[in-house]
């Protein structure tokens, strides 16, 4: 298979913005809700992790 | 408690210049990505070409014989068609016009020397016709497209009785036809003229019955162009694979997207400068911005796992954490791309320029990375958003820190370190055994550039079955006077250097002025077998030339010898070019070259107690002297010359001999144009300076042709091999010395690295890869390379030392954190440089996993051997670090 120099790099660029809108708008938010609700089932390590993010993200500001 | 000492404190001038960074981010900004627009500009008007004449090393003697008669008796850049008939013989009207008509379109083939293209249906290839009235003439085999079956018939005819057309431009079975093209060396466009046989030459004359074979280097990189394509698809491969292990391993796109920032940024600057002064890319060294771009990405894959630890540590805080990463990682990621950036230079010390030219390119995008990685990084880090602290926390937890975890207390416990230790010894006896198999030059006989199913090493072992050898050899006989190759006694040694060197199993044919020369006498006697001597007068030589060659124009006599026939060569067909071969036809060269010398001297050498000492003086070489000179004489009253049995020659010229290698040598140069040669001869203690009159009439000079190329890349890879390893080895200890202010330290470092380098050179040996032009630079790139993961750990051992006070907790802590960003490149890397070995261009393919095997073997060194080294041997710039702790506590 042969490819152009323009083909590549258009290839990776929308490859690259493919996995950052994965990462901010599916990963994430599921990976939160994940701990969140091993939290609310009682897990210490999910709910020490979560008290720790949310007190970070007071601290930076975030 | 333990207090822990700031180690801002001791960096104080890195912290500063982090937080002035930060302050003055705009100006920084501004001015590296002007900068980098103008690089990338630059980058994008690059060309993929290939310079021949920069892949030679030029100052060598033989490229400079090569050079001076290229044009004239043929280079390196041949092309072979072989037209091949599955049925029949070639001698049909359709199949000679077939001929005919390909012959005429390589004539048309861009930057073909139209002088130099031998056909039988070429004008410069001729027989000598004997007219009526008895008159001679060299006519041309083919005047013509042929008509009849006659005329074929005749042209076969013509072809069996020529020897310099039956078997070396017709096959022995009348199967096959060879088409030889000789090109420019200054227009050579390896794509069109590829492009051009295929569509002239090639295309329009295949059919059922006939096939045809090209060969020759313009063809072989013509291949390589045409698959230099595949590039593409390892990138975006590679690409797409290091982004989702980045995303995986930093659960944040961040971590994807940062070190491809620094990546893109030196590729910039590096493409840039490679244009700016003057070079392009070679398709055959297209690995290596690969693998500058894959050291760049680790700095950074190293950086920002650094970013986010600080960021923890820094209770969240962006500015701190941008700050202490960047001061805390500057000694090792500097040290790292310092180390990579002069190790590549050393390959300077090859003359060849475009070695020449990729050490400054390569060593200044290596530099690169320091821009992108370290001036840029706390101004990149400012202006991205911070990352969310639960991806910063989950990224510490998984299953790959469990897994170094694991693997740390493996290789530290009691069995692990015996274990570790042991399977190092074994693999060193191993490296050590097959490393001896290592080679300069090419170790087979197909192109090793192309795999040995490729369509181009198909049709050069075809062309090399039918003909027995293509790949010339051009030695030039260069007279010191006009005429000299009327001489009898030069055309006799050259026909005598033709069957000595056909002796060799590696030399299928040879050709010279000597051929002619004995066919034309023959001929000139109504073809009496006995008159295909050479015959013993100079005027009797010079009517056959004038018969043979007054009907053709200077330009194509030129081939054979020059208008004054001063100057011819005897040429060469070898087999293959295997690096072994090659060494061994040159010596033999010599050493024909040096006996032919003596024995015209009346001189027997031997070595007596390392001194070159003249054994026996033959009495039917006579002398007599002319003036201050010796000369050798045929008149009455010649006698005794200057030697005697048991002189010692001290010097020839100006250079001083010793044993029998340096009179070879000195032999060698000081004749090459002299007619006279002064002799320091030792006798009785007392040395004498004796002038003797060259007895020959020519010096034989080594030499042109692909083979003659080669043999000069090789002897000067051979000569700076060595060298050059040395130098990279020294470069790096300097380095390591000053950054950790230690003799031991790089010991440490080092160790891995040189047996990581004699593995991978024992699997070249073992995979049959040799060192070559091409091979060189990728195996030097390797060496400099290793030595990151290293000192990415040492770094952070003696960081935690001065915290722990342990060494052995310090090499833990060490591995769990620097240990495991380094596994996580390292493996990461050397997954997407093995994506090489999908490449269709064997070279590339073969350097990619030889360079993905290197940073493997390298990885496991700088995570086994080095720890353990520590952790048993305790040096002392390790435990002067940690007195420090005692006072903290």
């Amino acid at each position: 298979m042969r490819w152009s120099l323009t083909t590549a790099i258009v290839l990776v660029l929308v490859y690259s913005v493919v996995l950052i809108l994965f990462d901010e708008f599916v990963a994430k938010p599921w990976r939160r809700r994940r701990w969140q609700q091993r939290a609310a089932a009682g897990d210490t390590a999910a709910r020490a992790r979560t008290e720790h993010a949310r007190r970070g993200q007071a601290d930076s500001g975030g | 408690m333990v207090t822990r000492p700031s180690s801002s404190e001791q960096k104080r001038l890195l912290y500063w210049l982090g937080e002035r960074l930060i302050d003055y981010r705009l100006p920084v900004a501004i001015g590296a990505c002007l900068v980098t627009a103008f690089f990338a500009y630059c980058a994008l008007q690059l060309q993929l070409v290939t310079s021949f004449g920069e892949l030679l090393p030029q100052t060598h003697p033989y490229i400079k014989i090569h050079n001076r008669f290229a044009h004239t008796f043929g280079g390196a850049n041949n092309i072979m068609i072989m037209v091949e008939v599955k049925e029949g013989s070639i001698f049909t009207p359709e199949v000679l016009n077939k001929i005919w008509r390909m012959t005429e379109a390589v004539d048309t083939i861009y930057g073909v020397n139209h002088n130099q293209i031998d056909s039988i249906a070429h004008r410069t290839v001729r027989y000598l016709k004997v007219a009526a009235g008895g008159t001679m003439r060299a006519t041309p085999v083919m005047l013509g497209e042929v008509k009849t079956q006659e005329q074929a018939e005749e042209i076969r005819r013509i072809v069996h009785s020529a020897e310099n057309i039956y078997g070396l431009l017709v096959s022995l079975d009348d199967k096959a036809a060879l088409i030889r093209a000789n090109f420019i060396e200054g227009r050579l466009d390896y794509r069109r003229i590829f492009d051009e046989v295929n569509e002239r030459v090639v295309q329009p004359f295949r059919d059922d019955n006939t096939e045809i074979s090209v060969a020759g280097e313009p063809r072989l990189y013509g291949w390589v162009y045409h698959y230099a394509g595949d590039v593409l698809l390892i990138f975006v491969l590679a690409y797409c694979i290091e982004w989702l292990l980045r995303y995986l391993y930093f659960h944040d796109w961040r971590g994807a997207l940062r070190p491809t920032i620094t990546g893109v940024i030196a590729a910039f600057w590096g493409l840039g400068f490679i244009y700016l002064i003057g070079f392009a890319l070679d398709p055959l060294l297209l690995v290596m911005p690969f693998l500058i771009t894959a050291r760049a990405v680790s700095h950074s894959v190293q950086m920002h796992d650094r970013y986010y630890e600080e960021y923890e540590r820094h209770n969240w805080d962006k500015r701190k954490a941008i700050v202490a990463a960047f001061a805390e990682l500057f000694v090792p990621t500097f040290s790292g791309i310092t180390t990579d950036a002069l190790g590549v230079l050393v390959i300077l010390l090859v003359p060849v320029v475009m070695l020449q030219k990729l050490a400054i390119t390569a060593s200044f995008w290596i530099f690169a990375i320091t821009i992108s990685e370290l001036l840029l990084n706390p101004v990149i880090y400012y202006y991205l958003k911070a990352p969310e602290p639960e991806i910063v926390l989950v990224r510490d937890r998984g299953v790959f820190r469990r897994a170094v975890a694991t693997a740390v207390d493996a290789l530290l416990g009691p069995r692990g370190r015996f274990v570790v230790l042991g399977a190092w010894v074994v693999a060193a006896l191993v490296g050590a055994y097959f490393v001896r198999g290592l080679i300069i030059g090419d170790p087979t006989s197909a192109s090793p550039l192309l795999w040995p199913e490729s369509p181009y090493n198909v049709s050069h072992q075809r062309i090399q079955d039918k003909f027995g050898g293509v790949e010339p050899l051009i030695v030039v006989a260069e007279g010191l006077d006009r005429d000299a190759m009327k001489d009898p006694a030069t055309l006799r040694r050259m026909e005598r250097f033709q069957r000595t060197l056909e002796r060799d199993a590696s030399v299928g044919y040879s050709f010279s002025l000597a051929d002619i020369i004995r066919a034309v006498n023959a001929v000139f006697h109504e073809l009496e077998p006995k008159w295909g001597v050479i015959p013993n007068n100079w005027v009797d030589i010079g009517g056959l030339f004038f018969i043979y060659f007054s009907g053709s124009p200077p330009s194509e006599t030129a081939k054979y010898v020059d208008p004054s026939y001063t100057t011819a060569h005897v040429t060469f067909f070898c087999k293959d070019h295997k690096g072994d071969n090659i060494r061994r036809i040159v010596r033999r060269c010599k050493e024909f070259i040096h006996r032919g010398q003596l024995e015209d001297l009346g001189l027997h050498v031997e070595e007596r107690d390392g001194h070159t000492t003249v054994g026996r003086v033959n009495p039917e070489v006579r002398w007599e002297r002319a003036g201050p000179s010796w000369m050798v004489s045929t008149a009455e009253h010649a006698g005794e010359g200057p030697f005697r049995p048991g002189d010692r020659i001290v010097q020839v010229g100006k250079t001083p001999v010793r044993g029998l290698q340096s009179f070879e040598a000195a032999m060698s140069v000081e004749t090459a144009n002299a007619t006279l040669i002064d002799f320091g001869l030792e006798r009785g203690g007392t040395v004498t300076e004796v002038t003797v009159v060259a007895p020959w009439k020519a010096v034989f000079k080594l030499a042109g042709g692909l083979i003659g190329v080669l043999a000069a890349a090789n002897e000067e890879l051979f000569r700076n091999d060595v060298l050059m390893n040395l130098l990279g080895f020294g470069t790096m200890y300097v380095i390591v010395l000053f950054t950790y202010r230690s003799f031991a330290a790089p010991f440490f470092l080092l160790a891995p690295l040189l047996l990581a380098n004699l593995l991978v050179n024992a699997y070249m040996a073992a995979r049959n890869i040799g060192i070559n032009i091409h091979t060189l630079p990728l195996v030097t790139v390797g060496v400099g390379f290793g030595i990151d993961y290293g000192l990415y750990i040492l770094s952070r051992t003696i960081e935690e030392i001065r915290q722990r006070g342990d060494v052995e907790a310090a090499v833990r802590a060490a591995l769990l954190t620097s240990g495991k960003a380094v596994s996580f490149t390292a493996l990461s890397m050397t997954l997407v440089t093995a994506l090489w070995s999908l490449s269709s261009i064997r070279f590339n393919a073969e350097m990619g996993f030889l360079l993905a095997l290197w940073m493997a073997i390298s990885y496991i060194g700088a995570v086994t051997l080095l720890p353990l080294l520590l952790v048993g041997l305790r040096p002392r710039f390790l435990s002067r670090v940690a007195p420090q702790y005692e006072t903290m506590r």
